[in-house]
């Protein structure tokens, strides 16, 4: 473990639909979560690898056997082929970060991870089983309480990070959030694609759809509230390409977790002291590639009305906020904390 | 260092050690009460206030087993410390029915948890779709094993797999293995599906019709004969086992409760219970019966589905089962 340069500090936002990884060599990286191998000779062949990650893995989807072992933002249980998986991803991303691990420049890594806030300890040392051999010490932080640190925003504050496997909440009081600050709920990018899925294939029973078109069309025209026009897309019926007129189902669909996210926060601001309460209310930060839908922010503020109203800001850098905050806890820990770590 | 910078420095302490916890498998204790000075002393005295009642509660109770008929004597005294004064053993025999003993006499440390997945093999208990009762109760259990097992108790899973195994061979092994606690985990079934909740239940009767079918269901497959009923329920020491049971009950269903809630908003809480389940009757420790969640709830089926929800049902039960093991310690370190 020599490195003349000292060690590379990184900060990974390990989500289920999309990993990011900031380092403090300026990289900032962001993959597809998926990893696949390719199902026989042939593919192997075609592909000239052994393993594909991310984007890739996902075009390549039917000459590989392909794998999302990051389920809610937590490794799937039960699978080999699932824990390796997460390695190859880590291992990939870490590599666009810079990140050595073998010969005579290998990289110190210390490595800050983000995961959901209500992750249990079993998950986080599955977690430190994965990444074991791939960093020197790793730190385990909530994902919205990596956001609040890298936003500075540690007292008073609520953080909603809206990813793919799920919603995050974090309350922020100025000390390290316990569970009574945190909440997760799975509505999130994941069930809104599910149901969208769901929706068409009982309006369009002759469609060809699958989870991928839904989770496409929602990041493309996702939107809640009144709709500015007819979302229009394009899937084979009986092979033959057809337009479906989407605009209805997927408004429901991307609508549906509006209630679960205003009652979640709605029943946590209660719990901060009294004096407290309305500048929380007014300090709402909302991160996670999923808080970009048009209109969810707005409809998220206006669920707060009940309750006295308040103000949600929504985050500059939605991809990469959690990694920005985990180099950001990475970079301040002193050397003689990450000796406990390592 | 201004108060943004020292704020953070003490909320990333606070990051690092809360890591360095975890890496050791600790979770944050239960407040104890400081040793005194007198401590060793004290100790000494308590050995020896709990030591006599156990000792000759454990020479009187085979015997009252054996003469669960006896009618003779006169009534009982009041208050279980009684039993306590040295007197012929078998005196004991004049008391025909089991007596209730406050539990807090003897508070015998937590070690060794017998946890049942409920149901097996071709007793698939209830079933929604893909969803299978006693899978579920057996990765419940699994996972509630591991967690156990990382804070030290002795743990045993009356099964590993999908195997049948009757009630009455469940009670034996938790008898058997001289368990402290017993653990039966379950999945619940309503016939309104809008009903999503747990429940916790300990020995005893109900009226309940609804808690009698579920009896009945769960007690199918028992392995006892009406025989075998009527002594096992003749020979229920119920005082102290009861109480016990309640109290062990009562710490699992708030945590049930408190911890699946945050995840699962409209979960009912639908409270601490007592029903005749054969696995209650026929252990011989504290023992419970969880109904962690709703199967016929469709937002609960799709919560079970998922490993991070199971992870939670076994978190919570951990929660309270150690939550109980800590009372019974703390009630070690008071004394009398």
């Amino acid at each position: 473990m020599t490195d003349s340069k000292g060690p590379l500090n990184v900060g990974i936002d390990l989500g289920t639909s999309h990993c990011a990884v900031s380092a403090s060599n300026g990289q900032r990286q962001v993959i597809e979560s998926y990893v696949g191998w390719p199902v026989d000779m042939v593919a192997r062949k075609v592909l000239k690898k052994s393993v594909l990650v991310g984007t890739e893995a996902v075009e390549s989807r039917t000459m590989v056997d392909l794998h999302r072992p990051l389920e809610r933002g937590l490794l799937k249980e039960g699978s080999e082929k699932d824990l390796e998986a997460v390695k190859v991803l880590l291992r990939a991303l870490l590599g666009l970060a810079g990140v050595k691990r073998r010969g005579k420049d290998k990289t110190h890594v210390r490595a800050v991870v983000g995961v959901p806030a209500e992750a249990m300890r079993v998950n986080k040392q599955q977690l430190r089983n994965a990444l074991e051999g791939e960093v020197d010490a790793l730190m385990i932080v909530s994902e919205p309480f990596a956001v609040a640190y890298g936003l500075d925003a540690l007292l008073h504050s609520l953080v909603v990070d809206i990813g793919a496997g799920t919603t995050d909440f974090c309350v922020m009081r100025g000390r390290f959030p316990t569970e009574d600050d945190q909440r997760t709920l799975d509505n999130a990018g994941d069930s809104i694609d599910e149901l969208l899925l769901k929706q068409l294939r009982e309006k369009h029973a002759d469609a060809q759809l699958s989870i991928f078109m839904a989770r496409a069309w929602k990041e493309a025209h996702g939107f809640v509230g009144e709709a500015q026009q007819r979302v229009t897309v394009t899937a084979p019926m009986a092979g033959k390409p057809t337009k479906l007129d989407i605009t209805d189902e997927l408004r429901s669909a991307c609508e549906s977790i509006v209630e679960p996210i205003t009652e979640t926060m709605r029943d946590l601001l209660p719990r901060v002291e009294p004096e407290f309460q309305e500048k929380v209310r007014n300090n709402v930060i909302l991160s996670g590639g999923t808080s970009q839908i048009a209109g969810l922010r707005a409809a998220l503020q206006a669920g707060l009305k009940p309750v006295g109203g308040g103000k949600i800001k929504a985050v500059k850098n939605p991809v990469f906020e959690g990694s920005d905050g985990g180099l950001a806890l990475a970079i301040d820990a002193p050397d003689s904390d990450w000796d406990k770590l390592g | 260092m201004s108060h943004s910078s020292s704020l953070k420095r003490n909320i990333l302490r606070q990051a690092v050690a809360e890591n360095v916890s975890t890496r050791k498998g600790e979770l944050p204790k239960a407040r104890r009460r400081p040793k005194a000075a007198d401590e060793p002393q004290r100790s000494a005295w308590r050995l020896w206030l709990f030591a006599v009642p156990v000792l000759v509660l454990l020479v009187a109770l085979p015997l009252m087993r054996r003469a669960p008929t006896a009618q003779a004597g006169p009534p009982p005294e009041p208050g279980g410390l009684t039993m306590a004064a040295p007197v012929d053993p078998r005196m004991d025999l004049r008391y025909s029915a089991p007596q209730p003993i406050d539990s807090d006499v003897f508070p015998l440390e937590v070690r060794r948890i017998v946890i049942d997945p409920g149901h097996g093999g071709d007793d698939t208990g209830t079933v929604d779709h893909d969803l299978v009762e006693k899978d579920l109760t057996l990765d419940i259990g699994q996972r509630l094993a591991n967690l156990l097992r990382e804070q030290g108790y002795e743990v045993l899973l009356t099964r590993e797999d999908d195997r049948k195994l009757s009630l009455r061979e469940r009670a034996d092994m938790a008898n058997e293995q001289h368990s402290d606690l017993f653990v039966s985990i379950h999945v619940n079934w309503i016939g309104h599906r809008g009903i999503r909740g747990v429940e916790t239940y300990f020995l005893g009767t109900t009226e309940d019709p609804e808690l009698k079918e579920l009896a009945r269901r769960e007690n199918r497959e028992s392995g006892y004969s009406l025989a075998d009923m009527k002594l096992l329920l003749e020979g229920i020491y119920t005082g102290v086992r009861r109480d016990a049971s309640r109290q062990f009950a009562g710490r699992v269903q708030r945590s049930l409760y408190s911890s699946l809630r945050q995840v699962n908003p409209k979960l009912e809480n639908r409270g601490v219970k007592t029903a005749p389940f054969v696995v209650l009757v026929s252990t011989e420790m504290p023992a419970i019966l969880a109904e962690v969640s709703c199967l016929s709830n469709r937002e609960e089926a799709r919560l079970l589905s998922r490993p991070l929800y199971r992870d939670h049902i076994a978190e919570a039960l951990f929660r309270g089962i150690r939550g109980y093991a800590d009372d019974v310690n703390q009630t070690e370190e008071k004394g009398s």
